[in-house]
């Protein structure tokens, strides 16, 4: 953290008039080539704003801000959530606006949007086969009204929706089956939901909270935060490890009561983690918590991918935030790079 | 600080045997009392200004509306008829303490008032004193305090007063109010009400304001009789505002908001020679509800009930030396769903001296420490003074310490709420400067604000966001007043205000201007008058303002114009008739980012005066 490198001089930064909100209405588009690069997913301020999508290229030297607004001259909506790839399409999960923004994942135009039957909708995922998921919590003070929304990814529409338990949160596709994460949206959960085609197959009880999931080999790695103290029934974080074949807990690992990890990645066979504003490594096939210290920082996302490790910093929530990248080999931060406000997803656009 | 304590006690004790040492011939009323005299005698050296009921009545829908053309004090208005929250002197929203008859208003749930569930009608005057008040009014008056009183006089005639109003977005409000006096007795009853559907277009957006329907109902009792020695009197009002939250540019409204606010205030003064006494008591209830979503039947509430019991003694010397004790107990009791049952309780003891040791000179030493409660109380002061260096010219000076406590959310709030805060302080200080020549009047003022422990709510590890005292501010500033009339020819009047203020609030820690404070307001308004017609425009800039607490990201800055006109006729009972245009240019523009304000629209009104 305390090397800053100057951050990059946003390039190609264009403020597209705000006169024009039209759909219909072309701006000239700016097409940018967003391949080869990383997408950040920024949430944007929560009462009043738009997120925004920062583009950072594989060698971190161009840098653009607020890309779909740049090439579409729309905004994208309150709370951009999250996002998800099917073939050359970004699906953009945009929760307080209630909506599903679809794009060319390379070129960041506007292909679609599905403004209707989404109530607080979280994660897509799609399961390889152009069918889409979405985990929407439904209304935050109901816990029985939570779902997944099933898109045809040919057409962009809601097909159906299938009933899951309170708080569905982040979704993996692994072979065509959805793995959802319950962490229980303003309370706490602790199940994770096995979706195949248009059901519920399996129902897991994991360790509570579950905030971030990976598979590495024919393991479901699962990462409970544990319930916070001010539940008043405090418990650990936990890493519930979960056999692909079976659908099986087969170990659970517990942190000390108070700990509360969460940001689970992996990269080969080397799970990664953040925790009490320290990063941890821990080799998934010997685990033994909470595992080698690697770097400092309280990150609001973290992914890893060739040796580096990306972490966002969403500083106070109502100010630019940032990406920073370190080089696993040496635990060294490489990069600051500036994003938008409150980045909470990192995705590789490859 | 205990023994200060003691020493207040003390002279309250005597306040109150030279009260009855001195008995003495029945005094006179006043032609109008004041149901707060303190904001006068206690407030030489502070820039204290009046709003008269044609102003008022020109911008009735609100009082962010009245506010907003008339003072330099900012709004963060999420859209029209939102939640609207002040920001004065480039200071929070919980540092501005409203004030009703004497009371500070402010809920404890947030610290702060809601500009727009007020209704502007509702009082006979309406002052905004610029300054740290605290010593005066307690908690949340930082950068200054509005008044909102309800005076009476045994002197005035009957009338009663009928109104009605309707304009585009299918707005429509009526008010009736009268005043009665007979032998001793004065009361005043009057109810009003506005409800509107709100739906503006946005102006070269695609949208609508939709979901944003409101309605607001007050009614007051106000009671006051002449007693032997001085006056008995009662002050009551109730309000319920019932509101849908719209989306904005880029969200769904979904939630939904009602309000009931009772206030009531029984006040007995009675006058002793030199020597006035007044036995107060009173009792606030607050109510909110949330609905998440407006259409449901689930919702969130909190509920507040405040009693206040008060004595307060006064005695003024040769006309010339005014001192004042005071001590006041309050005790809160408020439950919610996401604080559970709290209580506070506060013994405040304040004693105010205004001494005016030449005939152009006067100046004041106020003192205000606070008991009971689990805080740290800092003791509070103010000093004042005010020099009439000639005829035209006059000079103010006033410095203080002030505090905001932290509010019962920030106490209690399930999750993060954090018990061990200490209240927000700051000292500032104040210069100002008059010239009135003739018919002109200009007040200049420059003013510096220095505020450490400011509550903030941040993220901490994990998803959690709690309050701490961690926030340090500087605000610089200077604010500009002209007035001046004029009469051209024999039947022609003209009548101009205009102000201006500029801002700097820094946050200290980042160096950078806070979010929503914009440097540069502006607000004039002119006003025509021939015979039985007036017309008027008024208008008020908005500078840009941040948006993010690292400047990067802006509101844009607006002009924004309205027009009107009206009618009286000589009749009995005399009627005015007139129409408003607001927004005549129809630009766009924004209070709070993605929320935009109205399109142009259309008000016409019908007041009958009987």
């Amino acid at each position: 953290m305390k090397n800053y490198l100057l951050p990059f001089a946003a390039i190609a930064l264009l403020f597209a008039s705000c006169s024009s909100d039209d759909d219909n209405t072309q701006v000239d588009p700016i097409v940018g080539d967003y391949a080869k690069g990383i997408l950040i997913t920024n949430e944007g301020p929560f009462m009043n704003g738009s997120g925004t999508v920062t583009y950072v290229s594989d060698d971190f030297t161009t840098v653009e801000q607020k890309i779909y607004k740049n090439v579409n001259g729309s905004d994208l909506g309150n709370i951009v959530q999250s996002m998800g790839f099917n073939n050359s399409d970004a699906y953009i999960v945009v929760s307080n606006s209630q909506k599903l923004m679809v794009a060319d994942r390379y070129t960041f135009e506007k292909k679609d949007s599905i403004v209707s039957g989404f109530v607080n909708p979280r994660y897509f995922a799609s399961n390889g086969q152009n069918q889409g998921y979405v985990t929407d919590w439904g209304d935050p003070t109901d816990n029985n009204d939570d779902f997944v929304a099933l898109i045809d990814l040919q057409t962009n529409n809601i097909t159906s929706t299938i009933s899951v338990p309170f708080g569905p949160e982040k979704i993996l596709n692994h072979e065509g089956s959805l793995y959802v994460a319950h962490p229980g949206g303003y309370g706490q959960n602790n199940l994770i939901s096995v979706i195949a085609g248009n059901s519920v197959v399996k129902t897991i009880t994991v360790g509570d909270v579950p905030n971030s999931m990976v598979v590495v080999g024919n393991s479901l790695y699962v990462l409970g935060n544990g319930k916070p103290d001010y539940s008043g029934e405090e418990t650990a974080g936990s890493i519930t490890k979960i056999s692909l074949s079976t659908n099986e807990v087969t170990e659970t690992y517990t942190f000390n009561t108070t700990d509360h990890p969460q940001g689970l990645t992996a990269e080969g066979s080397q799970l990664y983690y953040n925790m009490n504003g320290t990063v941890y490594k821990l080799d998934a096939g010997n685990i033994s918590l909470p595992g080698t210290p690697i770097l400092d920082g309280f990150f609001y996302a973290m992914e890893v991918k060739d040796g580096l490790l990306y972490a966002t910093d969403a500083k106070d929530f109502a100010s630019q935030g940032s990406l920073y990248v370190y080089d696993l080999s040496s635990n060294q931060q490489i990069q600051d790079i500036q994003t938008g406000i409150v980045p909470g997803g990192i995705y590789f656009n490859n | 600080m205990n023994r200060l304590g003691y020493y207040i006690a003390l002279f309250l004790l005597l306040a109150q045997l030279t009260a009855f040492a001195q008995l003495d011939s029945i005094q006179k009323l006043p032609e109008v009392v004041l149901s707060d005299a303190r904001l006068v005698n206690f407030s030489k050296g502070f820039k204290v200004e009046n709003l008269n009921d044609s102003v008022v009545k020109r911008n009735s829908n609100s009082l962010t509306e009245v506010l907003r053309y008339n003072s330099s004090i900012y709004f963060k208005e999420n859209g029209y008829g939102m939640v609207s929250s002040p920001s004065f002197r480039g200071t929070n929203a919980a540092q501005t303490a409203v004030i009703w008859n004497g009371i500070n208003i402010n809920s404890i749930f947030t610290g702060q008032t809601d500009f727009n569930i007020i209704s502007p009608l509702n009082y006979d005057e309406i002052s905004i004193r610029s300054g740290g008040g605290g010593v005066q009014y307690g908690s949340g008056a930082v950068g200054g305090s509005v008044h909102l009183n309800n005076n009476f006089s045994f002197h005035d005639d009957d009338v009663t007063n009928l109104g009605f109003r309707y304009g585009s977005f299918g707005t429509f409000g009526g008010n009736i109010s009268t005043i009665q006096t007979w032998d001793d007795h004065y009361l005043n009853v009057g109810v009003d009400f506005i409800s509107s559907e709100n739906d503006y277009e946005y102006i070269s957006k695609n949208g609508k304001n939709h979901h944003a329907e409101f309605l607001k109902f007050t009614a007051k009792i106000n009671e006051a009789r002449k007693l032997k020695r001085g006056v008995a009197s009662w002050n009551s009002e109730y309000s319920y505002s019932d509101r849908n939250f719209s989306g904005g540019l880029n969200t769904v409204g979904r939630d939904g908001y009602k309000d009931v606010n009772t206030r009531n205030l029984l006040q007995l003064s009675q006058k002793y020679g030199q020597v006035e006494t007044r036995l107060k008591a009173a009792h606030l209830f607050e109510q909110f509800r949330y609905y998440p979503d407006s259409e449901g039947y689930d919702y969130s509430q909190g509920r507040a009930n405040t009693f206040i019991g008060g004595f307060e003694s006064e005695l003024l010397l040769s006309r010339k030396l005014r001192l004042n004790g005071k001590l006041e107990y309050t005790q809160i009791d408020a439950q919610g769903e996401n604080i559970g049952n709290r209580n506070r309780k506060t013994l405040a003891a304040v004693v105010l001296m205004n001494h005016k040791p030449l005939k152009n000179v006067s100046y004041g030493v106020n003192l205000r420490q606070e008991f009971l409660n689990n805080f740290d109380n800092p003791w509070l002061f103010s000093v004042d003074a005010k020099w009439d260096v000639s005829r035209i010219y006059a000079l103010r000076l006033n410095g203080s310490k002030n505090f905001r406590v932290p509010t019962f959310n920030d106490l209690y709030w399930y999750a993060g709420g954090n018990f061990v805060l200490k209240p927000e302080t700051s000292y500032q200080v104040e210069l100002g400067q008059e010239f009135k020549i003739k018919d002109l009047n200009i007040d200049l003022a420059a003013y510096y604000i220095s505020s450490r422990n400011l509550i903030k709510w941040i993220p901490t590890s994990g998803t959690i966001w709690r309050p701490s005292n961690i926030s340090k501010s500087e605000n610089f500033g200077l604010e500009a007043k002209v007035d001046y009339k004029v009469r051209l020819g024999k039947e022609h009047w003209l009548k101009l205000i205009g102000l201006y203020s500029y801002t700097e609030a820094k946050d200290l820690d980042k160096d950078k201007q806070l979010i929503y404070v914009p440097y540069h307001k502006g607000s004039a308004s002119l006003n025509y008058q021939y015979r039985s017609v007036s017309a008027f425009i008024q208008g008020v800039y908005t500078g840009s303002a941040y948006t993010t607490t690292d400047n990067t990201d802006t509101v844009d800055s607006s002009k924004v114009f309205n027009l009107g006109v009206d009618y009286s006729f000589a009749s009995k009972p005399n009627v005015t008739i007139g129409g408003k245009v607001n927004n005549v240019f129809n630009v766009y523009y924004e209070n709070v980012a993605y929320r935009p304000m109205p399109s142009r629209y259309f008000e016409i009104f019908l007041n009958f005066n009987i």
